[in-house]
C-alpha cells in the first residue's frame, strides 16, 4: 500500500505541480520591494564587499520567507487532507473543526492570563512559550473532538461538524473574552494571531519545519492506506483489520502537531486546508495515497502565490496574507458547496 | 437442544452474554464447524444483529467465553482476525467516490506486503459478478452494483485463506430476487471452495431453508433453538415469529413458507 | 509588560551582527556573508521611516521632513506626510518593504509589529528605535526631546519644547481659573457602525478630558470597552464626545441619539454632542496645546446650549 504513495510522488500530475511550484518560486524570488539582480544570486560563492541590498534581502529575508510560505502551505494541505480522510467528509478542515482556533485560543489565553499573572519568563523561553501553548491548544481541541465524536455522536458526520462548530464558537468566545480583558499591549500580540503572517520566516524556521514535514510525510505514508479503509465506515474498517481508534489518534496527533506548529509561527491562515485537498480530489479522485502528497503540493502553491501577492500589491506596505487565501479560497468553497449539492 | 459436536469447532460461544444499553442479550452458546452454513432467524429486535456484532468483535462479551480458532476472540489482533474472518455489512455506503478496484482492494488493506493484490481484486470481482464495474467510481453505482462490489471486497479479504469465517448481515434484503439468488450462489461457491463457514442473518425464511444446513432461532434476546434444517417444522417457525404460516411443497420437494391470513393448515 | 513583544531591550540583546551570522551560518556553513549595505550608510544622508502619527508630526515640527523616507497609515498630519511612501498598517509591517526604502533609521511607537519584522530590520543593520508614548503632556515633551537627539536636531527640539510649554500654559490658564463644575463627558470611539467603544478609566481620552477640567463619565472599567446601553445611562454624561471620523460613521448627531441609551442621558436630551479630528485630539503630538484649547472650546460651546 505504501509503494503507491511513493509512485504517487512521481507520476504525471505531480510533475506538473512540481513545475508550477518551481515557477512560483522563481517569480516569488524575483518579486518584491527591493530589486534583485542576477549577481545577487551569486554571492553564495563570490565573496563581495559590501553586500548589495538585493543580495541581503534575497538571501536573508526573501528566500527563507518564500520557502517558509511553501512549507506552511504544504503543512496546511497535508493536515487538511488528513482531517478530511479521518472524518470521511470533504467539508472538514482543521479550521472548520476548531483545531486552529483552539491553537489561537490557547495563545490568546497565554498572552492575557499568563502575562497578566505577572509570572516572569526567562528571555530564552519567551520565544517558545506561545508556540508550545498553541500546539497544546490544537492537541487539546483535537482530542476533545475525537472524544465527543466517538461518544456523543457515534458515526454521525453532521454531529461531528456541529461539534466542531461548537468548539469553534467556544474558542472564538474565549478569544473574544481575552480581547476584552487585554491591555493595549496584549491586544497588539493578539492581532498577530488572528491576522496570520509569514513575516517571521527565517532559515532556522525553514529548517525546523522541513524536518517536521519530512517526519510527518514519513509517518503519513503508513497511515494513508488505512485511511482509505475509513471510507468504508469505522465498523467495516475494523473488520478489514484497521485499528480505528489507534489510527484516529495517530492522525489527530499528527494534525494537531502540524496545525499547532503553523498557527504558532504564522497565526491563523484559513481555507488552504479545505481547498487544497478538494482541488486534488476533483482532479485525481479521493484515493488518500495520491491525495495526500498532491494536497501538500497544491497547498504550497496556493500559499506561495497568496503570500507573494500580499507582499507585492502594496509595496512598500504588506497586506495580511489571510485576505488573499480567503480571496482564493472562498470562491472554491462555494464551488465545493455547489458541487456537493449537485451530487446530492 | 445444543447440537452434538465431534470436531474442534472454529467458532464457539459458551454462555456468552452481551450488554447493549440497558438490555442484556444472551446467553448464547453455539459451535460452528469449518465449512458449515448457518442462518440466524428471528423477529426484528430479537438480537440477531447483536449476536453478529459480538462475533464481529464490535461488542465484547459481558460474561462467558467466545473462542475463535481455539483462541479467545478478544485476544486476536485486528489484522490477524481480518485474515480469518470477513463481514458483509447490511449497508453498502462508502464515503467519497472511491474507485471500485480500490474498494475491493481494501479487503486486503491490513496485509503489509501483498504482491498478488491486483490479480486477487480482478478474480474476486469476477466471482461477485462485478468485473464490469472495475474502473468506475463507487458513488456512481446502483444499489445492486454496490452490493456486488462489497461482496467482492469480502471475497478478496478471504481469497487466499482456508477455513475462514464469513459473517453476513442481511446484505441482499433490498435486491431483486434474481440478483439475490445469483449473489447467494456466488457466496456459497466461494465459501465451499475454501472451507469457509458462513453465518448469515436472514429475514427470508425460504432462503434460509434452501441454502443453509443449520438454523439458529433467536427471540427476546436469547437463543431459543439450534436445528439442522431438515428438523425445522412449521410450528417451530410459527412460534419463533408469532404468526400463522402457510407451507407449500414444490414438485422438486422444496418447502416454501409464507405468512398465512387463513386458518392454519398442517404441514 | 508583555513578554511577547520584542521590546527595545530585547532588540539590543541580539546584536545585529550575531543574528546575521546565525542566519548566514544556516544558509551555508562555509560562506560568511559580509555585513549589509545599510549599516555602512551611516555617514550619508539620513533616511527615516517613521511609524506612528505623533512621531511623524514631531519630525515635521523639527523641520526634518526631508529626511523622511516613509511613514505608516496613521501619519495623516501634516497633509504632506500622506504623499510619502506608506509602509502600511503599523502592526503588519513588511521588512522588505521598509528596507526597500533604504532607511538608516526606523523610529516607531510601541504599536509597530510584528516583532519578527522589527528583528529582521534590526538584523539587517538598520537601527530600530521604539519611543513609547504615555498620555501625559510631559511624555510628549520627553518624546520631542528624545527625537531631537536621535535625528540631530537638539536645538530645534529645545525650541519646540519651549514653545509647546508656553502654548500649554496659555491653554491651561483659563481652564484652571474656571470655577464652574466639571462637565461629565462620555467619549465614544467608533471604527464601524457595529463597533462602538467607550473610553473608560485610564484611556487616552480620559487623559485629555482631565486636562480640560472635565470628568470622564465612565469609571466602571479600564481602557476602551464596547458600549452597553445600561452603562451609558448609568454614566449620565452631560456631553458625548466623538472623533470627527467616528461621528460621521454613526451618522451625525441624529445617529448619536439613536445609539442605545444615549437618548436617556442629559447629553442626549439636550443634543450635546462634540467632536474633534482623531489624530488632533488623541495624537499626543506637537499640537497637543492647540488640541486642548479646541477641546475646551468645543465642550464650552455645547455646554452653553
Amino acid at each position: 500500500m505504501t509503494s503507491r504513495f511513493t509512485t504517487g510522488l512521481l507520476n504525471r500530475p505531480v510533475w506538473f505541480l512540481w513545475i508550477v511550484l518551481l515557477l512560483c518560486f522563481w517569480v516569488a524570488a524575483w518579486a518584491g520591494a527591493v530589486p534583485v539582480t542576477a549577481d545577487d544570486w551569486r554571492v553564495l560563492w563570490r565573496h563581495e564587499e559590501p553586500l548589495t541590498s538585493g543580495a541581503y534581502v534575497l538571501w536573508n529575508l526573501r528566500l527563507p520567507r518564500i520557502l517558509f510560505a511553501a512549507l506552511v502551505g504544504a503543512v496546511l494541505g497535508l493536515s487538511g487532507a488528513l482531517t478530511q480522510g479521518l472524518f470521511r467528509n470533504p467539508l472538514a478542515d482543521p479550521g472548520l473543526l476548531g483545531v486552529t482556533s483552539g491553537a489561537a485560543c490557547a495563545a490568546a489565553l497565554t498572552i492575557v492570563v499568563l502575562a497578566g499573572s505577572g509570572i516572569d519568563i526567562p528571555i530564552a523561553w519567551r520565544f517558545w512559550v506561545l508556540p508550545l501553548t498553541a500546539f497544546a491548544g490544537a492537541v487539546g481541541v483535537c482530542l476533545l473532538l475525537d472524544t465527543v465524536a466517538r461518544w456523543l455522536t457515534a458515526d454521525s458526520i453532521a454531529g461531528l461538524l456541529l461539534t466542531g462548530i461548537a468548539l469553534n464558537a467556544l474558542a472564538a468566545a474565549i478569544i473574544g473574552l481575552c480581547t476584552y480583558l487585554a491591555t493595549d499591549e496584549q491586544l497588539r500580540s493578539l492581532t498577530f494571531w488572528t491576522l496570520g503572517s509569514l513575516a517571521g520566516g527565517s532559515w532556522s524556521l525553514v529548517a525546523a519545519l522541513s524536518l517536521l514535514l519530512l517526519a510527518a510525510i514519513w509517518y503519513a505514508r503508513r497511515l494513508v492506506g488505512a485511511m482509505n479503509a475509513l471510507a468504508l465506515g469505522e465498523a467495516a474498517a475494523a473488520h478489514v483489520g484497521i485499528h480505528v481508534r489507534h489510527l484516529r489518534r495517530c492522525v489527530i496527533i499528527l494534525v494537531a502537531l502540524l496545525c499547532g506548529f503553523s498557527v504558532a509561527w504564522c497565526g491563523v491562515i484559513g481555507f488552504i486546508g479545505l481547498v487544497a485537498p478538494h482541488i486534488v480530489r476533483l482532479v485525481v479522485g479521493p484515493d488518500q495515497r495520491r491525495l495526500v502528497p498532491l494536497a501538500m503540493l497544491v497547498g504550497a502553491i496556493i500559499l506561495l502565490v497568496a503570500d507573494t501577492t500580499a507582499r507585492i500589491v502594496a509595496i512598500p506596505a504588506e497586506i495580511p496574507v489571510g485576505i488573499f487565501t480567503a480571496l482564493l479560497g472562498a470562491p472554491f468553497f462555494l464551488a465545493l458547496l455547489t458541487s456537493v449539492r449537485k451530487g446530492g | 437442544m445444543p447440537h452434538a459436536q465431534q470436531d474442534t469447532p472454529m467458532l464457539s460461544l459458551d454462555r456468552v452474554t452481551v450488554n447493549l444499553g440497558q438490555r442484556t442479550f444472551g446467553p448464547f452458546s453455539l459451535a460452528i464447524q469449518p465449512g458449515e452454513r448457518v442462518a440466524v432467524l428471528g423477529p426484528s429486535g430479537a438480537g440477531k444483529s447483536t449476536l453478529l456484532k459480538l462475533l464481529a468483535r464490535e461488542l465484547s462479551p459481558a460474561s462467558g467465553h467466545a473462542d475463535f480458532c481455539q483462541q479467545p476472540l478478544q485476544g486476536w489482533s485486528l489484522p490477524d482476525l481480518s485474515r480469518r474472518r470477513a463481514i458483509l455489512p447490511q449497508s453498502h455506503e462508502v464515503a467519497f467516490g472511491l474507485p471500485v478496484d480500490l474498494v475491493i482492494g481494501l479487503g486486503r488493506v491490513a496485509r503489509m506486503h501483498d504482491p498478488s493484490l491486483a490479480s486477487i481484486v480482478q478474480q474476486a470481482a469476477e466471482q461477485a459478478c462485478a468485473a464490469h464495474l472495475l474502473g468506475r467510481r463507487f458513488d456512481t453505482l446502483s444499489g445492486g452494483e454496490k452490493a456486488r462490489v462489497q461482496m467482492a471486497r469480502v471475497f478478496a479479504q478471504l481469497w487466499d485463506v482456508e477455513q475462514g469465517l464469513l459473517l453476513v448481515d442481511e446484505p441482499l434484503a433490498a435486491l431483486d430476487p434474481g440478483l439475490q439468488f445469483s449473489l447467494m450462489e456466488a457466496i456459497y461457491t466461494f465459501a465451499a471452495k475454501r472451507g469457509h463457514a458462513i453465518l448469515a442473518i436472514l429475514h427470508d425464511i425460504n432462503q434460509a431453508l434452501q441454502g443453509f444446513e443449520r438454523l439458529l432461532f433467536i427471540k427476546h434476546g436469547a437463543m431459543v433453538g439450534d436445528y439442522q434444517t431438515p428438523h425445522v417444522t412449521l410450528p417451530l417457525l410459527e412460534a419463533l415469529y408469532d404468526v400463522n404460516l402457510a407451507c407449500a411443497v414444490t414438485e422438486a420437494g422444496e418447502m416454501i413458507v409464507a405468512p398465512s391470513l387463513k386458518q392454519r393448515i398442517s404441514a | 509588560m508583555s513578554f511577547l513583544n520584542m521590546s527595545q531591550d530585547d532588540l539590543a540583546i541580539i546584536p545585529a551582527r550575531r543574528q546575521f551570522l546565525l542566519q548566514a551560518g544556516a544558509l551555508a556553513a562555509s560562506v560568511c556573508l559580509p555585513q549589509s549595505l545599510w549599516a555602512a550608510d551611516k555617514k550619508s544622508a539620513r533616511r527615516i521611516v517613521s511609524i506612528g502619527g505623533a512621531l511623524t508630526e514631531i519630525i515635521y515640527a523639527l523641520g526634518a521632513s526631508q529626511e523622511l523616507a516613509g511613514v505608516d497609515t496613521t501619519s495623516l498630519y501634516p497633509e504632506a506626510a500622506t504623499k510619502l511612501p506608506s509602509v502600511g498598517y503599523a502592526r503588519t509591517l513588511s521588512s522588505e518593504g521598509i528596507l526597500a526604502l533604504a532607511p538608516n533609521h526606523v523610529i516607531a511607537t510601541e504599536d509597530a509589529g510584528p516583532p519578527a519584522v522589527l528583528r529582521q530590520i534590526s538584523a539587517a543593520g538598520v537601527p530600530v528605535t521604539i519611543l513609547a508614548a504615555n498620555d501625559k503632556f510631559e511624555g510628549v515633551l520627553d518624546r520631542v526631546a528624545r527625537l531631537g537627539t536621535l535625528i540631530d536636531r537638539p536645538t530645534q527640539a529645545t525650541q519646540l519644547v519651549e514653545k509647546m510649554k508656553a502654548d500649554w500654559q496659555r491653554a491651561r490658564e483659563p481652564i484652571l481659573a474656571r470655577k464652574s463644575p466639571a462637565p461629565r463627558v462620555l467619549f465614544i470611539l467608533s471604527h464601524s457602525p457595529g463597533q462602538v467603544m467607550v473610553g473608560g478609566k485610564g484611556s487616552s481620552a480620559e487623559a485629555m478630558l482631565h486636562y480640560v477640567g472635565a470628568q470622564n463619565a465612565v469609571q466602571g472599567f479600564d481602557g476602551f470597552k464596547p458600549l452597553t446601553p445600561e452603562a451609558v445611562i448609568a454614566a449620565q454624561p452631560d456631553v458625548v464626545l466623538f472623533t470627527d471620523q467616528g461621528l460621521s460613521i454613526v451618522g451625525g448627531i441624529d445617529g448619536v441619539l439613536k445609539l442605545p441609551g444615549v437618548a436617556q442621558t442629559p447629553a442626549g436630551q439636550k443634543r450635546r454632542v462634540a467632536s474633534l479630528e482623531a489624530m488632533f485630539m488623541l495624537g499626543f503630538g506637537p499640537r497637543m496645546p492647540q488640541a486642548l484649547t479646541a477641546l475646551d472650546n468645543a465642550l464650552l460651546k455645547v455646554m452653553s446650549t
